[in-house]
């Protein structure tokens, strides 16, 4: 598949645009998976998605042929996913309460998994790791991901985020610490 | 015994732990961090990967219908050419400016070498004057001083400084003139003053008496002139040095 990228992408600097389109649909599913990991929105993701090939086009004559096409648009679409967490940062969010607290301007968010203990717990643990991940950073968010959902090293988070080695894996850290700081209490509880 | 950090067992736990057999060994060693490891990775298990929403096999092709009307296609790569256009452009364009500012420089050097040859035209003019007008001081001068000193009771003047008196008048005539029109107040009146005893002088016949001349000195105050005639002659002498060295400085 990777010589076969190659050669699409030959194709389409040398004036074959729809040869793109060809690379778009080998690789939208994996963009659209860590793109719906980073911003857990549907559409967010699919924003990202269009963003990440938009850019990828235009960027194309700067791809390194000893690279592979997955791996570099893998990065764009870390940069895109963090454009659009930073853009989200900037706008007034609501954050979702987990009880009720009339001076807090917050929402509930009706619990329709109610059932047996262990479902109860999942639910709950759910519900404060997506709160826990809305208090990351962008920067210790797409880290995190990476690396504990998309099993990515230190060094290629590093070299998605245009980081040091070193604060990528300072990222991971924070990151870590600050959801288990959300999530130890369920723990201690169980 | 040194415990594990927090740090430690992150990277422990993600494998990029570097002393990971040493942090194994100290798990196996120490209760108190094996019980703290072992609540930290399951902690760290809990946390789930969101479930992705299922994107059907179209996905592709519609993201690409979406963004294919804002793409331009590449144009084909052009051969390499010995030079290019643009380039070309520069390079001539550098070079004309190069030559542009040689030859304004060589205008700019004659058009500012134009002027210490005209100077030096009036230096020499002027060198001319001053020499010739210091030699006429000079002249004048000596017959002053000739004619203060000659006092004595039955002396005449004799005929050689009458004559001389006649010559200095018509030169100094001249030069009073000159120094008139050069707007030289200094020398304009002592010139002026000098032309008046040297119009007695040459115009006392040939018998002047000590008598004449002592009334010459008193109504004339020929001591105040040789005076002013020194001072113009000390004058003279210092503007001549530098207008020499004005000279010579053009001619090298």
């Amino acid at each position: 598949m990777g010589n076969n990228d190659h050669a699409l992408i030959r194709s389409v600097l040398a004036g074959e645009k729809e040869a793109y389109g060809l690379l778009v649909a080998r690789h939208s599913q994996s963009v659209f998976r860590v793109a719906f990991r980073i911003t857990e929105s549907e559409a967010d993701a699919d924003e990202v998605v269009q963003e990440t090939f938009l850019r990828g086009y235009r960027k194309l004559q700067d791809f390194d042929a000893r690279s592979t096409f997955g791996t570099w648009i893998y990065r764009i679409a870390m940069n895109c996913a963090l454009d659009v967490l930073n853009k989200q940062k900037h706008q007034k969010m609501v954050p979702v309460a987990e009880e009720y607290d009339c001076e807090l301007p917050t929402v509930q968010v009706a619990d329709r998994a109610a059932g047996p203990d262990r479902l109860l717990l999942s639910q709950e643990i759910e519900t404060r790791r997506h709160a826990a991940m809305d208090r990351l950073t962008p920067t210790e968010r797409i880290a995190f991901v990476m690396r504990h959902m998309e099993d990515r090293s230190t060094d290629e988070i590093a070299g998605a985020l245009g980081i040091a080695p070193n604060s990528a894996k300072q990222a991971v850290f924070r990151a870590v610490q600050k959801l288990r700081q959300s999530l130890a209490p369920l723990w201690v509880r169980s | 015994m040194k415990h594990l950090t927090e740090e430690e067992m992150i990277g422990h736990y993600y494998s990029e732990d570097f002393c990971k057999a040493e942090a194994q060994i100290h798990l196996q060693a120490c209760r108190q961090c094996a019980q703290a490891y072992e609540e930290f990775s399951k902690l760290l298990a809990s946390v789930h990967a969101p479930g992705v929403p299922p994107r059907g096999s179209e996905y592709g092709a519609q993201v690409w219908r979406f963004i294919q009307g804002s793409l331009l296609p590449y144009g084909p790569k052009r051969r390499r050419r010995f030079f290019h256009w643009p380039q070309f452009g520069y390079a001539t364009a550098c070079l004309l400016f190069l030559a542009g500012a040689f030859w304004a420089g060589r205008f700019w050097e004659h058009a500012h070498s134009q002027p210490p040859v005209t100077s030096s035209e009036q230096q020499t003019k002027e060198r001319v004057v001053l020499f010739v007008l210091d030699n006429h001081l000079d002249r004048s001068e000596r017959l002053l001083v000739q004619l203060n000193h000659a006092d004595g009771e039955g002396h005449y003047i004799d005929f050689p400084l009458q004559a001389e008196a006649q010559q200095l008048l018509s030169d100094n005539q001249l030069y009073r003139q000159s120094a008139a029109h050069a707007n030289d107040p200094l020398l304009d009146a002592a010139l002026d003053h000098l032309e008046r005893v040297l119009l007695e002088v040459a115009n006392s016949g040939n018998e002047l008496t000590s008598t004449d001349i002592a009334s010459i000195q008193k109504e004339m105050n020929t001591q105040g002139l040789l005076f002013q005639i020194r001072v113009l002659r000390a004058r003279v002498s210092e503007q001549k040095p530098n207008a020499h060295a004005i000279r010579k400085g053009v001619n090298t």
